[in-house]
């Protein structure tokens, strides 16, 4: 295996508790992001989600349609101190909205849908510009929110201080 | 030409080193030198993996201006599998052993396999899967949209082939060692062990257990792949039998793994994969992406 290929067997749950974190933040921060360069950008968690096992022999979590997020599953499974595996998620950003589906341990995105194309685009050129640029974006929010979460991850204090407070979160 | 897809799956990944500048003809070239390769006619099973342009199919071609993606360089590449249709052995099997009125013997239907392989293979057409990706050079970013386990494998093997450059997957340790956090981050990041988040379902109402790590989870150690000694009298002593192809040709592991990966959306012209989310469509066509 290859050093580059280790990174979801050494770090996957590290991306696990990025969603879990943009989760808390969603609910008692409102899910709006201030990113490098001043760029806004808002998430949402949709109708899919997938809790981790704490261990192997535990069975996966999955809950969908609806506000699962809602659910007294999903507040029993953060209680128990279960991270999310799977999210589908609203990304916005001024008039641009997208929907992905990340795959924490391995941060790959699925069942994207791109925003719509632009008004001006007249070929299909212009379509596979525009969503090129639509495509980018999306990877760099992903990124840049993960920077955001890694910033505060790996403080020295995260344990007594973020962490505390998403321990309180989940407690609810 | 088709724009390129609005919705599916991604696997971005990054590199690092300098890549041939994809405005230069020099791109091209190195694209063209592992270009595509038709296997329509051949009369083995085999995989053949090269790049195309969006524009032709063929790989025949590689105009700069049918790679250009706006703010990236967009790539395609063809993978074409030529397999035998199990169905028709057994319908010869069947029929053979009917006739003779007795079961076949091993070395009987191996016989019937290669004749029946000579035979109907050149007839055979091959599947046809067509990836794009999206390369960003100033960015050292590539996305590709195909999420199944061989289509990466594939496009990491193709790429160093053809740039001498190896990817790495953008996962949550490559993607972090790539940010702009400190150096000190990145080696926290490095050594970061998960969270025991309490179980307060097993709390007193009152008290919560303390916030603890845990220990970070080794890579799984990968045995070596096992390869059965075809039950001949001769040993086989030529390794490359042994060899993987660059695209899986064992159906069977092959679907055991696009299976697991809940990802898969291979843009095939058959249907290689499944899709994760609820309601997402499933893009089994590269028609349907448009």
């Amino acid at each position: 295996m290859s050093q580059a290929s280790q990174g979801v067997e050494t770090h996957g749950f590290l991306g696990e508790e990025f969603l879990t974190w943009m989760w808390f933040k969603w609910e008692t921060e409102g899910g709006e992001f201030t990113l490098s360069g001043g760029r806004i950008v808002g998430i949402a968690i949709d109708d899919f989600l997938t809790f981790a096992a704490l261990t192997e022999d535990e069975t996966e979590q999955t809950l969908r349609r609806g506000s699962p997020t809602r659910t007294e599953e999903a507040r029993t499974a953060l209680r128990q101190g279960h991270r999310l595996r799977k999210a589908r998620l609203l990304i916005a950003e001024g008039e641009r909205q997208w929907t992905a589906t990340i795959d924490a341990p391995s941060l790959t995105l699925g069942g994207v849908k791109l925003p719509e194309d632009a008004e001006e685009c007249e070929s299909e050129m212009d379509r596979t510009a525009d969503r090129a640029a639509n495509w980018l974006a999306l990877h760099e929010i992903v990124q840049a929110l993960y920077r955001l979460f890694l910033k505060e991850r790996l403080t020295s204090d995260y344990q007594s201080t973020g962490a505390e407070q998403q321990a309180n979160w989940m407690a609810r | 030409m088709a724009a390129i897809r609005k919705s599916g799956g991604v696997v971005p990944y990054f590199w690092q080193g300098k890549l041939v500048d994809p405005r230069d003809d020099e791109f091209a070239e190195h694209l063209s030198l592992q270009r595509f390769r038709t296997i329509e006619n051949a009369a083995s099973e085999e995989v053949s993996v090269g790049w195309i342009t969006p524009a032709d199919p063929t790989g025949d071609n590689f105009s700069p201006e049918d790679l250009d993606g706006g703010i990236g360089t967009w790539l395609r590449f063809r993978i074409d599998k030529k397999s035998m249709p199990m169905k028709w052995l057994q319908i010869h099997r069947d029929a053979a052993e009917k006739a003779r009125g007795k079961k076949m013997s091993a070395k009987e239907r191996r016989e019937l396999k290669e004749d029946l392989m000579d035979q109907l293979l050149p007839r055979v057409l091959p599947t046809i899967t067509l990836v794009d990706a999206l390369l960003f050079d100033d960015r050292k970013t590539v996305l590709l949209f195909a999420t199944s386990k061989s289509a990466k494998e594939a496009f990491t093997k193709l790429f160093f082939e053809t740039f001498s450059i190896q990817l790495e997957p953008a996962d949550p340790l490559q993607s972090g060692m790539r940010s702009d956090i400190s150096d000190e981050l990145k080696h926290t990041l490095e050594r970061v062990n998960p969270i025991r988040w309490p179980n307060t379902t097993l709390d007193s109402a009152k008290t919560r257990a303390p916030i603890t790590d845990m220990p970070r989870p080794a890579p799984k150690v990968v045995e070596p792949k096992v390869v059965k000694k075809p039950k001949t009298e001769t040993p086989v002593s030529d390794s490359s039998q042994n060899e993987s192809p660059p695209f899986e040709v064992d159906e069977a592991a092959d679907d055991a793994s696009s299976t697991n990966d809940t990802f898969a959306d291979g843009m095939s012209a058959e249907t290689t994969s499944t899709e994760d989310a609820p309601e997402a469509p499933v893009e089994a066509k590269m028609e349907d992406q448009q």
